[in-house]
């Protein structure tokens, strides 16, 4: 099929290479997770794509319910990794969301408050939840180099954290119906996003500044100097191009480079797989002459720093940096180097998403897909269970032995 | 009539109805359109499913099983107005017995889990077909399914030692035991294997294991015809050398790969074989040097030896997703691609294939040719564009070419696919040519015995 919107072309060129063999349904992680009901499966969700076409085909609209099927969808890739035929289901679910989003063919039963009420306070606040200025204060005592242009860049991801954690509790409180109508009232006023942000998870809070001091220790240690933006430091648009809302992305990108750039900003460091991802495959296509020089914190650590520990772990991979943007110092690399490392069942390529991207939205699919994938991690047995993101400690913290990879590290930095 | 409250009354949310969650379920992995199914229930127990059976038998009710969707004749899809019924729930393995040589799974295990699993105790299930990542105990059961294994390890009715099951009725029957031999009557565990669903919903079985090999090494020749291929082949065996694996590709198939896999051939290529034998590690040199030996005399572009297992994996991936990924090689985005599936004795493979070769040419049909070349089952990825009729009419005709040719030379019109809603026309025909439509009759009392309303996946296999 054929289409003149280049959003339905591009479904068709992606769904269209189908031939419907189900490989990927079996390494899908949303499957199991809902009760093996299939359009939250990869396979079901390219159904559900030519499914869409035919109809917008033959009829120009889409009366039907898509919306849960396609927002659940991790984006983890897993998919892709199994296909014989190279079909990204979860690309069909990014850009089936992108057609949901500007409802040119979906009535608005498919609409999905809690994602517009995201993207309203983000464009407003340049920050999903309007908590700008308290994603600073974990560095309210520490000194940076001003007027560096080294920035190190948070994205506000690991201090985001423990409000998502505790909006994901408010979410469940409310019930699915009541939410939406809450998230639906905060999208078009979104300044009332301020009382979502009375609500936050103490002890997330706590361990994930902890986190990124961690981060700053290990910079440091290894003799690298940067500047920091605090209370100025924007989101960098993940949920804005994950949830579909293309055009709102492309222009806060663009606002988010100007910023930067405005600063004198030449270099980023940045600390979570998802704003690497975002800054290194999504803003060269969205800002026209991007020139930031973009550098993974893991990449740019000196490892003759550190020693070795006869400590035993395992690792959960984020999905990200395996299937997505590689970085040279991998997680499993260092763990390796430093640490009697075992890799559980589904790594490498293969990992499996802890679900992290579903919370927000789909609270119960994220806790039964994290639950998955903690058991699959804990049958290793090892004494750390180690993860290198914000988003999977969040969803995989479900034991005394999981540790953020930053702060497993810093215990391994030499004394001098 | 809205079934809708006696489903929920006994499976409550292990059923779905609203039109979006059906749409997955019109489809399997081969290109027949199912019938929107009036609901899906996915059981999570023998008696759920038994009570679920029980009342669409009440009702009338038709009911298709699905295990993992992977079908290539149409046999997981909804033929009339009815339920599936989702076997995903049914995906543990209860018990492997070492000693006995057994284990104990419910039907929607998938095989790649069944056989990581066994793979703790050294042992494996040898039934391989390609779909194994996907296709679940159940479904590979009710198609007989072979694979790449088939060579050495035949077909999955060589490695059933029993089976539970539910009847249209809802009655649950066990069929068959733990034991390697029984002789106990008629073997209806037998009689299940191949049935495509039309006889009872599997819901356990017991498999037969085996310790795995103890090393495995592949020899790949290249060829520029397929008769010198098929003699190297026969050669080979008639010394008694047995391969774990003998599969060929076809130039199409091999471009495939090197496009999605970047797998690389010499140019000359018109065909590939690859065997794998398995052996011990003191012999399994000097056997893959006498094979490379043996093919050597049959003119090759080239012989290759390898025991790397990433290298040996990597192929292994790319020969299971060849009917996927065949797809990157049609001309034009109105090309889609159909799976045949013949078998002939394995001494008429030459010949066949000849024949298969010239058909192709009459119809002006573009198909990739590859299959399990140890068995004598050939494959044909046919290119069929779906906006010209008179091409999909032809595509149509050159498949009941391949199934008269393989009846030609003793062969069967199925060899590991099944019937399902394809061939129902073919397998009337393979009987007529026998002389014996009697055994179609024969069939059909059976199911009309056990399923006396054609509840159960109505229209498969052949019309009651």
């Amino acid at each position: 099929m054929t289409f003149e919107d280049p959003i339905l072309q591009l479904i068709s060129d992606e769904a269209g290479k189908c031939i419907n063999c189900g490989f990927c349904e079996s390494v899908c992680p949303t499957f199991p997770a809902v009760g093996f009901n299939s359009i939250y499966g990869a396979r079901g969700r390219v159904d559900l794509g030519n499914y869409l076409l035919r109809e917008i085909s033959e009829k120009g609209k889409i009366e039907l319910r898509f919306s849960d099927s396609f927002y659940s969808c991790l984006s983890c890739n897993a998919c892709l990794q199994v296909c014989p035929a190279g079909v990204n289901a979860g690309r069909v679910s990014e850009l089936s969301r992108t057609v949901i989003a500007n409802l040119d063919y979906f009535n608005e039963q498919n609409e999905q408050q809690i994602a517009k009420m995201i993207v309203s306070v983000t464009m407003k606040y340049m920050n999903p939840l309007g908590v700008r200025e308290k994603c600073s204060k974990w560095a309210q005592d520490l000194h940076f180099e001003d007027g560096s242009r080294t920035l190190f860049y948070t994205g506000n991801m690991f201090q985001l954290m423990p409000y998502s954690t505790s909006l994901g509790r408010m979410k469940k409180l409310l019930g699915k119906k009541l939410s939406q109508r809450f998230a639906g009232f905060i999208s078009k006023h979104p300044s009332l996003i301020k009382v979502a942000g009375l609500s936050l998870d103490k002890k997330m809070k706590s361990y994930m500044e902890t986190e990124l001091r961690n981060i700053v220790t290990l910079l440091e240690s290894s003799g690298i100097s940067f500047s920091y933006l605090g209370k100025d430091e924007p989101y960098p648009g993940t949920f804005l191009y994950d949830l579909g809302y293309e055009k709102e992305f492309s222009e806060y990108a663009n606002r988010v480079y100007s910023l930067l750039k405005a600063k004198g900003i030449e270099r980023l460091i940045v600390a979570d797989p998802h704003t690497y991802d975002l800054l290194t495959s999504k803003y060269p296509k969205y800002v026209r002459g991007f020139d930031l020089e973009v550098l993974y914190y893991l990449d740019i650590l000196d490892t003759k720093k550190f020693k070795k520990s006869d400590a035993s772990t395992t690792l959960h991979e984020p999905c990200l940096l395996t299937r997505g943007g590689k970085i040279n110092n991998s997680p499993s690399r260092l763990l390796s180097n430093l640490t009697n490392l075992e890799l559980p069942k589904m790594s490498g390529e293969n990992t499996s998403c802890c679900g992290g991207p579903d919370e927000l939205l789909y609270g119960e699919i994220a806790e039964k897909v994290s639950q998955n994938r903690f058991l699959q991690l804990k049958s290793v047995n090892a004494q750390k269970i180690v993860t290198a993101c914000p988003i999977c400690f969040a969803n995989l913290n479900k034991s005394e032995e999981v540790i953020e990879l930053p702060n497993l590290l810093t215990s391994l930095l030499n004394e001098n | 009539m809205d079934i809708s409250s006696g489903l929920r009354r006994i499976s409550g949310n292990n059923v779905l109805f609203s039109k979006e969650e059906m749409i997955p379920y019109t489809r399997d992995a081969s290109e027949h359109q199912g019938d929107f199914p009036l609901a899906v229930v996915i059981p999570e127990s023998v008696q759920e499913l038994s009570q679920i059976m029980k009342y669409c038998y009440e009702n009338d009710v038709q009911m298709t099983a699905r295990g993992g969707g992977s079908s290539l004749t149409g046999s997981s899809v909804l033929n009339g107005n009815g339920v599936i019924i989702s076997l995903s729930k049914f995906n543990k393995i209860l018990e492997v017995k070492v000693e006995d040589r057994y284990a104990l799974v419910e039907s929607g295990v998938r095989l790649d889990d069944l056989n990581e699993f066994l793979s703790k105790y050294d042992h494996f299930y040898p039934p391989d077909p390609a779909s194994s990542r996907v296709c679940t105990v159940g479904g590979s059961l009710s198609t007989n399914a072979g694979g790449l294994r088939g060579a050495m390890y035949g077909v999955t009715k060589d490695w059933v030692l029993g089976i539970e099951a539910v009847l249209p009725n809802g009655e649950i029957v066990q069929m068959g035991g733990m034991t390697l031999k029984r002789s106990a009557g008629y073997d209806l565990t037998a009689l299940l294997i191949g049935s495509e669903g039309t006889l009872g919903i599997m819901t356990k079985a017991i498999l037969k294991i085996w310790p795995k090999p103890e090393k495995v090494g592949r020899v790949l020749s290249y060829f520029e015809d397929i008769e010198s291929a098929g003699k190297a082949v026969a050669s080979i065996k008639g010394k008694g050398i047995n391969p774990q694996v003998a599969e060929f590709m076809d130039r199409i198939s091999l471009e495939s790969i090197r496009l999605t896999k970047e797998i690389e051939f010499p140019e000359k290529t018109n065909y590939m074989l690859l065997l794998d034998i398995a052996s011990t590690k003191e012999s399994l040199e000097r056997q893959l040097k006498e094979v490379a030996t043996m093919l050597s005399e049959f003119h090759p572009i080239s012989v290759k030896v390898t025991t790397d297992e990433s290298e040996m994996q990597k192929m292994y991936e790319a020969r299971k997703g060849l009917y996927s990924s065949i797809l990157s090689q049609r001309k034009s985005t109105s090309e889609r691609v159909v799976l045949s599936d013949i078998v002939v004795p394995t001494s008429e493979l030459p010949a066949t294939l000849k024949e298969v070769k010239e058909s192709m040419e009459s119809f002006a049909i573009r198909a990739a040719i590859f299959g399990h070349i140890g068995d004598g089952n050939i494959h044909a990825n046919i290119f069929v564009d779906l906006s010209s009729k008179e091409k999909v009419e032809s595509v149509e005709r050159f498949q009941k070419e391949l199934g008269m040719i393989s009846l030609k030379h003793a062969g069967s019109v199925s060899a590991e696919h099944g019937i399902g809603m394809e061939k129902k026309d073919l397998l009337k025909e393979e009987f007529r040519l026998k002389n014996s439509p009697g055994t179609m009759e024969l069939m059909k009392s059976i199911k009309t015995t056990i399923d006396p309303k054609n509840l159960l996946n109505r229209g498969k296999i052949f019309d009651v």
